[in-house]
């Protein structure tokens, strides 16, 4: 598909710590449609968080660096600027075509600036409005994204706003400037229950009223993925090990993994006293199998395991699993 | 809020009780108080007129003995012919009305003493104060901004050597290196202004026309009885205007009065240098330190990556975005200005022989005058509370956060 909005290739971020090289995302390729909801999820540590800082170029360095690959935005390969140090690149691009969400409301607002300046902000910098017409722009951002009587709260600070309505301003503020990419890094996980599903419906209901932008959801909770997203890119241990959409992945998962994450869900209808959860812990990045990083917990572990890395099949158009028992598709 | 600011200094009032209240009654029962200190001085002085006076009183007993009536009377000056905490009571009453009693050493009202030295003090630690923030927080930003560079390594082993130093100590050190007669000879070894500018003094191309107040005409020399006839007056003696012109000539030596307007300024500042210097170097390691890490802290923090995350150039996150967060610890510190420079004044004035309120302080402490210093710890107390007061009020300005109820 030639019209895809993002396409990363190759992504590899490695962490140099005293205890050795963290490979936290070792080979990742992916891409995203325009308007899609692509949805990645993992346990913890699985390197989601690093591939989607990556893409915003915003690992911490030291200790982080994106060592290879190359990550294509509607056309401009973005770590190539990167390599070229040509940090203007991907400048005018953070807050302006690809925005990001993260998973701490509570921290990610600047406690000295009022919510309105901080919204406002990137409209002046980006859209090259004056602050008076940003400061409209914002109220308008806030209403859409339902925060009660926007335009008195506009002057308050962060602190006198509750988790979930700072994540309703780190909405407003993501999509201001008509993003044709949100991330997402785990939006609710922060938040109560009963607020996480507003949220998340929240955000669905705005990319439609606004550019239609693409979403890159992160997230660890499959029921999450299976109300939200149109395809599911399923991690492990810095690696892909499934990619399909959402139905394929419910209904027919091919890797061991992600069969294991679908019989942690509890169905409806069922009466379940323990939650299957999968057996043993995620392996160390410093100590990682030679052959398939999941091996020491599958319960399908056969002879090659062990010893020889999987490599990405095709198994169905659009279906790649990560796996040796995965069967590619007969080519016809 | 304000309520809260009202409560605060309602809450000064006993907190005041309490300090002066416990130094008073320490006053009262050490040995060697007030009423033995005046005894012996005025042992002294009787031991010192009968030297004097060729030894006519042969007795022992009149040379060092008091009678007990003027036993009784000294103990009624200092309160001690009541209990304590009565004579605390006038004491609290007499200092409500600016009376803080009189020096022993001094014979001047404590009062007139501390106005007199307050403000010396006051402009070489408000100087100090003023410039160790302006060297101290672009320096702590810088260090921050370029963590783990060889300015940063560098700038630390200067900050470390300064915190192992106290400014003091160092201001003796430069005064042994730097100061009048001594090594080098670059800076005076003390004072606030010049006593004698000789004609070899650089100083000396300042100084002003003068003439003798001989010749000044008889009516107006009337009103300055205490001229000699030799003695120099400047132009800047009120007197000046009245000499006759072909009278005047250009001085070739003088007092710092005598200089002109740039002159005395250099002069001042001349003598400033190095007490000025050992301020500086007494607040500079804390202060560059506390601001790097506060800086280092936020540069860390969620909201700088949010920034970032908006697209704005590094300077704008650095300098707008986590710069203000980093600086909430540094201007509260504004608060406490007034007792800190106080406070780094005792030795430093001492040094450099500055007649300020720390010296006078910290003669009045081996001299134990203790009207002086029971007045200072009531000014020091007094300073300290509304510093507390001072720096919540900055905190509730420069913190959105901070709301106090
Ligand atoms: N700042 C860092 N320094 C060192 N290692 C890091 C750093 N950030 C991430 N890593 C490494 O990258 C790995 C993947 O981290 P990442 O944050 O991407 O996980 P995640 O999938 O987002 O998990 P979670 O669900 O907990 O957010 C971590 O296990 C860690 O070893
Ligand atoms: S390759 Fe082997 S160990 Fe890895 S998931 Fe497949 S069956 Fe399990
Ligand atoms: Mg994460």
């Amino acid at each position: 598909m030639a019209n895809e909005l993002l396409k990363v290739k190759n992504l590899k971020t490695y962490f140099k710590t005293e205890a050795g090289i963290a490979k936290a995302v070792d080979g990742v390729d992916f891409d995203i449609l325009p308007g899609e909801v692509l949805g990645i999820v993992g346990e913890s540590g699985s390197g989601k968080s690093v591939t989607s800082l990556s893409i915003m170029q915003l690992i911490p360095n030291p200790p982080g660096e994106i060592v290879e690959g190359n990550i294509i935005f509607e056309g401009t390969d973005l770590l190539e600027a990167y390599r070229r140090k040509d940090y203007d690149v991907i400048r005018k691009i953070r807050g302006n075509k690809i925005s990001m969400i993260f998973q701490e409301p509570m921290t990610s607002l600047n406690p000295v600036f009022t919510i309105g300046d901080q919204v406002a902000e990137s409209l002046v910098h980006h859209k090259g409005m004056t602050p008076k017409e940003a400061r409209d722009y914002a109220v308008k951002m806030l209403e859409l994204v339902g925060i009660p009587s926007a335009r008195e709260r506009i002057d308050e600070y962060p602190h006198q706003f509750s988790g979930g309505m700072r994540q309703r301003v780190m909405i407003a503020m993501a999509l201001s400037c008509d993003p044709s990419l949100l991330i997402a890094d785990e939006p609710t996980t922060a938040l109560d229950v009963t607020i996480q599903a507003q949220i998340l419906e929240l955000m669905l209901e705005v990319k439609a009223k606004t550019s239609n932008a693409a979403i890159l959801l992160i997230t660890h909770d499959m029921a999450v993925i299976a109300e939200t997203c149109h395809r599911v890119v399923v991690m492990y241990c810095g690696r892909i090990q499934e990619i399909a959409d959402v139905k394929t992945i419910f209904h027919s998962p091919q890797h061991p993994y992600t069969q294991g994450l679908l019989a942690s869900l509890p169905k409806p209808g069922q009466k379940v006293r323990r939650l299957s959860t999968i057996e043993g812990m995620v392996p160390s990045l410093f100590n990682l199998p030679k052959g398939c990083s999941f091996c020491t917990r599958c319960s399908k572990k056969h002879e090659p395991c062990e010893n020889v890395p999987p490599e990405m099949v095709e198994t169905a158009p659009g279906h790649f699993v990560r796996c040796h028992l995965a069967k590619p598709m007969q080519s016809v | 809020m304000y309520s809260y600011f009202i409560r605060r200094f309602l809450l000064m009032i006993p907190t005041f009780i309490g300090i002066t209240f416990l130094c008073f009654t320490v006053t009262r029962f050490v040995p060697g108080g007030p009423v033995e200190q005046a005894v012996l001085r005025y042992q002294q002085a009787m031991a010192n007129t009968s030297e004097g006076g060729g030894g006519t009183s042969d007795s022992a007993m009149e040379q060092g003995q008091i009678s007990e009536e003027m036993m009784q009377q000294l103990k009624a000056i200092y309160g001690f012919d009541k209990p304590f905490y009565i004579a605390y009571l006038h004491w609290l009453w007499r200092v409500l009305h600016f009376d803080l009693g009189t020096s022993d050493t001094y014979s001047r009202p404590v009062w007139d003493l501390i106005k007199e030295k307050f403000p010396i003090s006051i402009i070489f630690g408000l100087t100090g104060f003023t410039l160790s923030y302006l060297i101290c927080i672009p320096l702590g930003v810088w260090k921050a901004v370029k963590h783990g560079s060889a300015f940063d390594t560098g700038s630390s082993v200067m900050v470390f050597i300064a915190y192992s130093i106290p400014g003091w100590t160092a201001g003796v050190l430069l005064l042994m290196l730097l100061g009048g007669n001594a090594f080098l000879d670059i800076v005076p070894s003390g004072g606030k202004e010049s006593g004698y500018i000789t004609e070899k003094s650089k100083l000396s191309m300042f100084l002003q026309q003068g003439a003798l107040a001989v010749d000044l005409p008889a009516e107006i020399r009337s009103q300055y009885p205490k001229l000699r006839d030799n003695q120099q007056i400047s132009a800047n003696h009120p007197a000046f205007a009245h000499v006759p012109s072909e009278k005047r000539f250009q001085l070739k030596t003088g007092g710092h009065a005598d200089l002109n307007f740039v002159g005395r300024l250099l002069d001042s500042m001349w003598h400033m240098i190095l007490p000025v210097f050992c301020y500086v170097l007494g607040m500079f390691a804390s202060k560059t330190v506390l601001m790097k890490n506060s800086l280092m802290e936020n540069l860390g923090q969620d909201y700088v990556r949010t920034a970032f995350a908006k697209g704005l150039s590094e300077r704008t996150v650095i300098f707008k975005h986590a710069l203000r967060n980093s600086l909430i610890p540094i201007a509260t510190g504004l608060g406490h200005m007034l007792s800190i420079i106080l406070a780094g004044s005792y030795l430093i004035e001492k040094v450099f022989n500055i007649n300020g309120f720390g010296l006078l302080g910290y003669e009045s402490l081996i001299a134990r005058d203790y009207p002086v210093t029971l007045g200072i710890l009531v000014i020091g107390s007094m300073l300290k509370l509304f510093g507390n007061i001072m720096s919540d009020v900055l905190y509730c300005i420069i913190d959105p956060r901070i709301r106090f109820s």
